[in-house]
């Protein structure tokens, strides 16, 4: 018995499309190689939201990855191989992912880097699990992603940050949580998690992981590296209207710009939230994937070169 | 007919008793919830069905026991699930599989479970009213929803349900309960994210051919496996990380068998809707209810490839033994 369902070729703009099985409920669709290209990423933006405005009876939901989509499926409504069937004329309604236009939302959140709250994180972590961590320096996760990348100043770790807009491209692991990575490639950073993990994290931390930054829905355990604190972007309870129709703030293929404030600011805010009377920054702001190309083609030669330093860099640095 | 009463009081709490539906939370998994629901989904449905219910209405999930009630209604219920719990009606004990009746005063107390099994059910006709949180009354402890509070039981709740007329009183034939066993075969089916090219062929063979253990920490999250030497067919996982079970982040199914380094994970119904590690298999609908019974520290499993076909003609044959018309009148 094979894993693999079936499997097509690349074509066009269109990425190689690999059926897989996963039980008798679920399949899995994987597009494209295995590497870190946000166009594959695109791709299943856009079908995740195809698929939702014109269900296919019995398909129960598909749900994102980073290049992938995981089908749920009745098989007392539809047989997978007409599952497979009715997807695939999907894939070839698709216009070339280069001139897609995908329903986006920008979100611009408040950020308060090097936050007392991530601080406490991080020496819990140091004094009741791993003394040693060479990831830790002073109770804070924050110079040891500024050596890991070779950048010369946290100042230049939280310009990076706030740099660029970042890109949802799935949400999940916890309810809310937003795995986001650089839409600017030249602030693309990455850093290794944790070793072992952490067993508590305030909710809002902001933290990165590999090349992903997440934003920590709930308190939580967690193994990204902390480095800052941001606003409530899950609450099931709705104490802000935001939340009053869909406990979630950040949706797959919406895109976050944070701003940098003090802490003293950002727990105002926060409290503002409680109370609801903060308005989230939140513009409806559809991405055009071939705008966004035009705009990062001239910031590729530069993304390269600071790619290659910073793995130079990072050969430097010890792993935890 | 849709009056509320009060059903329980909660006397003693048992170790992590929670209400569940099922089929729990469906068609959030983008947002981030797993479904939630009974780890056994067929003992749970079984329950329902002995008082009358719909079989997915909200009823309690009793892992290792210790549960004490006070009944608060006259009504009917019905216990489902594992072995040797020694559950009792005013101390004397309680027949599991039918429906029992009872009225406002009674006791109904368990034991710590000694199995085979590990979790029991209790359904009660007219089920219970929680608040429908996400389009479910399930509880799901870390997303702080569903249930009471979004919490396990604690000592002094009292649950509320529905009124409802009494059922008829019926049990289910012994050919009909689902097996409990130590030593358990569970039906998988290969992928996603097996061989060729993430596993050696080899590797998928030791994976059926072997018995594993489960271990003491296995909760509604997970189920773990003991740690195991793959051969892998990728030399390192590239992009997504060092380690061969590394991959660009995706969506997990509920029982897939989620390999992070070298443990393997059965993927319960609160667990991470996504990650970056290979799924290698996927334990099958018509499996899946005896992940629930499995005893953590204890049990072992050995899998059972099947086809697609296969799975599907199995899960016909549990879902066989949920339907009331199958069932002694009593």
């Amino acid at each position: 018995m094979n894993a693999i369902i079936t499997a097509r070729p690349a074509s066009g703009d269109r990425p190689a499309i690999t059926w897989r099985a996963a039980g008798d409920r679920y399949v899995l669709i994987e597009y494209g190689e295995m590497k870190l290209d946000l166009e594959l990423n695109f791709f299943v933006t856009s079908m995740a939201a195809h698929l939702a405005a014109s269900p296919i009876k019995g398909l129960v939901e598909a749900a994102p990855g980073f290049r992938s989509l995981l089908l749920q499926y009745d098989p007392a409504t539809i047989g997978r191989g007409d599952l497979v069937d009715a997807v695939e004329e999907v894939h070839d309604a698709q216009q070339s992912v280069r001139s897609l236009v995908i329903p986006s939302r920008l979100i611009t959140l408040p950020i308060a880097f090097d936050d007392s709250e991530s601080r406490e994180a991080v020496r819990r972590y140091r004094t009741t699990i791993r003394q040693d961590a060479p990831n830790i320096r002073d109770n804070s996760n924050i110079d040891y992603i500024v050596d890991y990348n070779g950048l010369p100043d946290r100042e230049a770790l939280y310009a990076t940050v706030t740099g660029t807009e970042w890109w949802n491209a799935y949400t999940g692991f916890f309810p809310g949580l937003p795995f986001m990575f650089p839409l600017d490639p030249r602030n693309a950073i990455t850093v290794p998690k944790y070793n072992p993990t952490r067993t508590w994290t305030a909710e809002g931390a902001v933290g990165i992981g590999g090349p992903c930054v997440a934003i920590y829905p709930v308190e939580a355990p967690g193994g990204y590296q902390l480095f800052g604190r941001t606003l409530t972007v899950y609450d099931v309870l709705a104490r802000h209207g935001v939340f009053q129709d869909d406990p979630i703030l950040i949706r797959p293929g919406d895109r976050v710009r944070f701003e940098r404030v003090s802490e003293e600011e950002l727990l105002d805010l926060r409290t503002d939230v409680l109370e609801n009377r903060y308005e989230y920054a939140i513009e409806d702001d559809p991405f055009s994937v071939a705008g966004y190309l035009a705009e990062t083609s001239a910031m590729q030669a530069e993304a390269e070169r600071l790619r290659i330093a910073r793995e130079a860099a990072a050969e430097k640095v010890e792993v935890p | 007919m849709s009056d509320r009463h009060a059903l329980f009081d909660v006397v003693s709490p048992g170790l992590q008793t929670s209400v569940q539906d099922y089929p729990g939370r469906l068609g959030l998994q983008s947002k981030g919830f797993f479904p939630a629901g009974p780890v056994d989904h067929l003992a749970f449905r079984i329950a329902n069905a002995l008082v009358g219910n719909d079989p997915g209405a909200a009823g309690l999930e009793i892992p290792m026991g210790r549960l004490r009630l006070r009944v608060l209604a006259d009504t009917s219920v019905a216990v489902t699930g594992a072995e040797g719990s020694g559950i009792t009606l005013n101390g004397a004990p309680l027949p599991m599989w039918e429906t029992v009746r009872v009225v406002s005063g009674d006791e109904i107390a368990c034991s710590i479970i000694k199995g085979p099994g590990f979790r029991l059910y209790l359904a009660v006709a007219g089920g219970i009213d929680v608040p429908v949180v996400m389009h479910s009354r399930a509880t799901y402890t870390m997303g702080g929803i569903g249930g009471v509070e979004g919490r396990a039981l604690s000592k002094g709740d009292v649950l509320h349900g529905w009124k409802a007329a009494a059922p008829p009183r019926l049990r289910v034939p012994m050919a009909l309960r689902p097996p409990l066993v130590n030593d358990w075969e569970i039906e998988v089916m290969r992928g996603p994210h097996a061989d060729p090219d993430y596993l050696t062929e080899q590797d998928w063979k030791d994976f059926v051919g072997r018995q594993w253990k489960v271990d003491l920490n296995s909760n509604r999250v997970g189920t773990r496996l003991e740690s195991h030497r793959f051969g892998w067919a990728r030399a390192s996982g590239g992009v997504a990380g060092g380690h061969p079970s590394n991959v660009l982040d995706g969506s997990y199914p509920l029982g897939g068998i989620n390999t992070n380094g070298d443990v393997p994970v059965i993927l319960g119904p609160d667990g991470p809707t996504a990650g970056g590690f290979t799924v290698i298999g996927t334990v099958v609908h018509a499996g899946l209810w005896k992940v629930g019974q499995l005893r953590p520290g204890r049990d072992t499993i050995r899998f059972r490839e099947v086809s697609l076909d296969e799975a599907l003609a199995l899960a016909g044959r549990t879902d066989y033994t949920t339907n009331p018309h199958h069932f002694e009148e009593l």
